[in-house]
């Protein structure tokens, strides 16, 4: 049985006890950062952070002042472009829902950020021996009996952990009982051809201002392993080892705009991907 | 909380005002959204749009202190719509009750108030006697000086037109509130009152609590599942530190400390402090135990025991003994010569930090126990400072975290639950416990030593045995009290006796650790199951007093001992079987303890709040137990831009204490200098004065730079942009912040009725400082701290200090 997760922003209080529970969990490293004008910090996600609530403060429908909490993460497509795109299988999409990354298979092409529709797969540019990492839907936990560890801490149940399709029709359930409260849709029901986690929302991804950062809904109900799977059947092998060269020109050019972005943002925060 | 956290989820209407429990209480939310889920309305009042009104059906904008004429309005709705629930407010509440004929209130004043002293005589303010000295009630409400009518005409004053001009709220807004709280009215429905520093923290601080429950006893909110008046403690234990007496006025258990001029001797104290009805009659027998407690076999019949060791207030700051600002203006002037700081940051959370760090500086020593370095034990080489200057001579004692220690943890809603140590003491580190036992060793040692020593008895005498590695299961085991001859511990506070055969550390947690063993501490008690569906877990932890889960739970049935609702029942009298069904504790005389036969309902009716001399709650407050007046009414905050819009004569409390050292500045009403409205505020990520969170990196990730909220509007003024660092100042200091642009704060437009203008309001959490691995800002050359701006003025009552608002200025940086 295949599992998702539920995430009712509605019933999220944006407290970011997810954000630490996931650092804690996997141990990741606390991150210097600035102040941050919609309160979301930080503001990428990396591989120190594999999950993050972004802050919305928009009016609401009424013309009222509202705030939306939305947390972000790998969405676990059930037919992810990263696995399609991976050259060596070091990423796997596993039959009980987290899709997954095997360190020592990877050899670094970073074709997953590349197929991600989501900007997902995060690289570790400050290390010698780079990896990608990205939100694991603690499938280690999973694999002994344990929820993951934001809806494990999750106090308001904002975070529900299940199996996929009953979650599904949770989702559609509460759309029916409480028709203002939401945005008549389960991001993620149908969307890149369905994925674990699931969105119930009060306003569309367009409404909120992010379906260009990382709620996409120009995608349509194609899986995404499609299109990997077209591509990679076209490149031979030999063509890797090139493009294993010429993406690392790209490495640094991208690291260049990195530090420039950084840069930029120290003078002008608040600017969110 | 007169109910607890789970409770919540039983209310049909939960008001949060003063309050953010969604980002400082965040695990309140469970029980606040299972309400929901179950179809119950949310309602946040605040100044900001906070991540609580983010989840709210109606969010009121209610300007910071205006909290009194919002209630006063809403409980005016109540009464003239005949919406009040007439039996409970009747039976349970003193509403019927005469006052006497010199009681009144004129122009922003109660009778018997003395300019000169700025106090009240509060001898007219108490009810009309019979020739019995009982109380005269008129049950139909109609006299025109009993205790309804009067507040019934006072609170005609506050029309929703007057309310929109005091709280800035369009009376649209406050009809439909009213309309929709007012529901709650309704015999078996249930509202909440969930509130916290937002409305303590003001110069009328107790006046607005009382202003809520005035208006949940006319609703029939006080006693049954669902409602209450519940008050989010500011920390995991603060509940615990103030039941265990961590305050200037009480010793363990609620009860008075004594007083030098009133209480010379134990005679006296019991007498003045023992009411005549109400089960307080029993305090000798809890005083007593706590004297035995602590003085044990030498507090003796023949020595009143041990009275005379305790200290008295009295040569306290000015008679008033030390609260936290007297205690801050000792050190001051030099009348406090060495200081402990236990866990705790005064040089970030004090108010007026400027006149904080002087009286710092002027102690001779100071002592801090903590986990690490903190702004107060580096005050004197903060920004600013010369290390040169100050002689003050700091000790910095590494204490464990809560994780490194064993010990209890008592939440906001009474409940006291046992922890155990996770891990090993880092380093060096020591428990709390083992601090102040090896302190109280060493001074008792250094007083029977010393030849010279003053006073030693107190200390020399002091029962202090808790073995040299102290054990925190015997201080457990004296807390609940013992009987003195043969060391059995008492099954509960109905044992103690005030004859010093019983020792009791503190009598409202008696019964917590009723046997010898640690399988008795029913702290550590954890049972899951909930036998009433009400949420009331009585096999977990325990919950003071006597494991009541809700208090004044006699109201939530009618005269006869029918639940007002009858699927959600604490209690009921079965008149078939003669007895009461209890799913929780009764709170009132439901068994006569020497026939041991149980007492029908019409034996509780006339004391359903049994620990008043009256029996009934308090619409009205008799003798100056709250110092401003028996009923709230508004007054404006110290420092405030608009004149009182409804007793222009009178702007603030006219009993509060003004302090006048050279740093205690105020702002003038309608300040030019100082034009703005400033709040204060916490956020989830971070802790009370940031000590903990701004050290763990990913705590500081999340809010790492200090921040002040201002409007678009304010900074479009002012030529702000988003992130800019702005400089905002008060009468008495500065702050840099770097700015956020925001819709959740603007400004309110309010003032006397047609005079009114528009103000704008900005917001400051108060997280940050100088010590730490974020300070608030980019480097460690300022002091982010944001109590360099708040007055040190305190409620008349309490004096808690007016954090909530104060008037500023803000420049770009």
């Amino acid at each position: 049985m295949s599992k998702g997760m539920l995430i009712d922003t509605t019933r999220c209080i944006g407290c970011r006890a997810c954000q630490t529970a996931c650092k804690s969990w996997n141990n990741l490293p606390g991150i210097q950062t600035s102040f941050s004008d919609s309160w979301s910090n930080p503001r990428y996600l990396s591989a120190a952070d594999f999950t993050r609530i972004i802050f919305r403060e928009q009016n609401k429908p009424d013309g009222t002042v509202g705030w939306y909490f939305i947390k972000r993460q790998c969405m676990h497509c059930n037919d992810p472009a990263c696995v399609s795109a991976c050259p060596v299988g070091a990423l796997q999409k596993l039959a009980s829902g987290p899709v997954v990354y095997d360190d020592s298979k990877c050899i670094g092409c970073r074709y997953c950020m590349m197929a991600c529709p989501f900007q997902i797969p995060k690289f570790q540019w400050d290390s010698a021996v780079p990896y990608i990492r990205k939100c694991t839907f603690c499938a280690d936990r999973q694999a002994v009996g344990l929820e993951p560890a934001c809806s494990a801490t999750c106090p308001t149940g904002a975070l529900l952990f299940g199996d996929r399709d009953k979650l599904i029709a949770e989702a559609w359930n509460r759309i029916r009982q409480s028709p203002q409260r939401y945005h008549k849709e389960v991001y993620g029901d149908k969307i890149a051809g369905g994925t674990a986690k699931l969105y119930l929302t009060a306003l569309g991804f367009e409404a909120l201002g992010l379906n260009h950062r990382g709620f996409r809904t120009d995608l349509g109900d194609t899986p995404q392993g499609v299109y990997g799977r077209e591509w990679m059947g076209k490149v031979p092998l030999v063509a890797l080892g090139v493009g294993s060269l010429t993406l690392g020109l790209y490495a640094l050019n991208r690291r260049r705009a990195q530090v420039a972005l950084a840069e930029a943002e120290a003078k002008q925060p608040g600017k969110e991907v | 909380m007169t109910n607890h956290w789970n409770d919540l989820a039983n209310s049909d209407c939960i008001f949060i005002v003063g309050a953010n429990p969604a980002e400082n209480h965040p695990i309140s939310f469970k029980h606040v959204s299972a309400a929901l889920n179950k179809g119950a309305k949310l309602i946040v009042a605040d100044p900001r749009f906070t991540r609580s009104a983010s989840q709210a059906d109606m969010y009121v904008r209610l300007r910071p202190g205006s909290d009194i004429a919002l209630f006063n309005c809403l409980s005016n709705y109540v009464i003239q719509n005949n919406l009040f629930h007439k039996d409970y407010v009747i039976h349970y509440t003193n509403a019927s009750f005469l006052v006497k004929p010199g009681f009144s209130f004129q122009d922003g004043l109660f009778s018997g108030f003395d300019p000169a002293k700025k106090a009240y005589d509060f001898s007219t303010w108490d009810y009309e006697l019979d020739a019995k000295g009982e109380p005269v009630t008129d049950p139909t409400l109609q006299h025109p000086h009993c205790v309804f009518q009067l507040l019934k005409q006072e609170f005609s004053r506050y029309t929703p037109e007057l309310a929109e001009s005091v709280t800035g709220v369009p009376k649209e807004q406050i009809l439909a509130l009213a309309q929709l709280y007012s529901a709650t009215g309704q015999p078996g429905k249930a509202g909440t009152i969930m509130y916290a520093m937002g409305a303590t923290q003001h110069s009328t601080g107790v006046q607005i609590i009382r202003s809520y429950s005035i208006l949940q006893l006319l609703l029939g909110n006080m006693g049954v599942p669902g409602g209450g008046i519940n008050a989010l403690r500011g920390e995991s234990n603060v509940q615990g530190s103030t039941d265990m007496a961590l305050l200037f006025h009480v010793v363990p258990g609620y009860m008075a400390i004594p007083n030098a001029a009133n209480h010379p001797t134990l005679k006296d104290y019991l007498e003045k402090e023992t009411p005549k009805a109400s089960f307080w009659t029993n305090k000798p027998k809890f005083f007593i135990s706590l004297l035995k407690a602590w003085w044990l076999d030498a507090a003796t019949p023949e020595n009143n025991f041990a009275y005379d060791y305790l200290p008295k207030i009295g040569k306290g700051y000015e008679g008033g003994g030390y609260s936290w600002l007297p205690m801050m203006q000792a050190m001051y002037t030099g009348g406090i010569k060495g200081l402990i700081a236990w866990g705790m940051n005064p040089a970030v959370g004090s108010s007026n930090l400027n006149h904080t760090y002087a009286a710092l500086a002027n102690l001779e020593w100071l002592a801090a126990f903590d986990l690490w370095e903190t702004e107060t034990s580096i005050f004197w080489k903060r920004p600013g400072a010369n290390p040169k200057e100050i002689k003050t001579e700091v000790f910095l004692f590494p204490a464990v975290d809560a994780l490194e220690k064993e010990g209890s943890i008592s939440n906001s809603g009474r409940w006291i639950q046992w922890r155990y140590q996770a891990v090993k003491a880092h380093g060096d580190a020591k428990s709390d416990l083992w601090y102040v036992n090896r302190l109280a060793q060493e001074l008792k040692k250094l007083y029977k030593e010393d030849p010279k020593a003053v006073c030693p008895q107190p200390i020399v005498n002091l029962n202090w045995n808790y073995g040299d590695d102290p054990d925190v299961h015997l201080v457990a085991k004296e807390i609940n009290g013992f009987t003195v001859a043969d060391r059995k511990q008492v099954p509960n506070f109905l044992a103690l006796k005030d004859d010093g055969s019983t020792a009791c550390g503190c009598w409202i947690y008696s019964g917590f650790y009723p046997g010898p063993d640690k399988k008795d501490n029913k702290a550590a008690a954890r049972d899951k199951k909930d036998p009433s569906g009400l949420g009331l877990y009585p096999g977990w932890a325990f919950a003071w007093p006597v494991n009541r889960r809700i208090i004044y739970n006699r109201c939530s049935v009618d005269a006869n001992g029918q639940p007002w609702n009858p699927a959600k029942t604490l209690v009921r009298w079965d008149a078939a079987a003669n007895k009461w069904i209890r799913n929780d504790v009764p709170d009132f005389k439901w068994i006569d303890p020497a026939t041991k036969t149980e007492v029908p309902p019409e034996g509780s009716v006339k004391a359903a709040y049994l620990m008043l001399p009256e029996g009934r709650a308090r619409l009205f407050v008799p003798k100056g137990a709250t110092r401003e007046g028996p009923y709230p009414v508004h007054y404006e905050a110290l420092e405030c831009p608009f004149i009182n819009p409804v007793y222009p004569k009178q702007q603030s409390n006219p009993v509060v204490k003004i302090w006048k050292s050279k740093l205690d500045q105020y702002a003038q009403i309608c300040d030019p200098l100082y034009p703005y409205i400033a709040t204060t505020f916490r956020v989830t990520e971070h802790w009370q004065t940031g000590a903990l969170t701004r050290n763990l990196p990913w705590q500081a990730q999340l809010f790492p730079e200090m921040f002040v909220e201002i409007s678009p509007k304010l900074a479009k003024d002012k030529g702000i942009k988003a992130g800019d660092w702005v400089k905002v100042s008060s009468a008495r200091g500065s702050v840099l912040a770097r700015a956020q642009v925001t819709n959740r704060v603007g400004a309110f437009r309010c003032g006397q009725p047609g005079m009114e203008t528009t103000v704008e309001m900005v917001a400051l959490p108060w997280h940050f400082g100088f010590a730490g691995l974020v300070t608030g800002g980019p480097d460690k050359k300022q002091n982010y701290a944001t109590n360099q701006l708040t007055p040190a003025v305190g409620d008349a009552n309490t004096m808690i200090p007016e954090y909530k608002v104060f008037l500023v200025n803000l420049e770009k940086a």
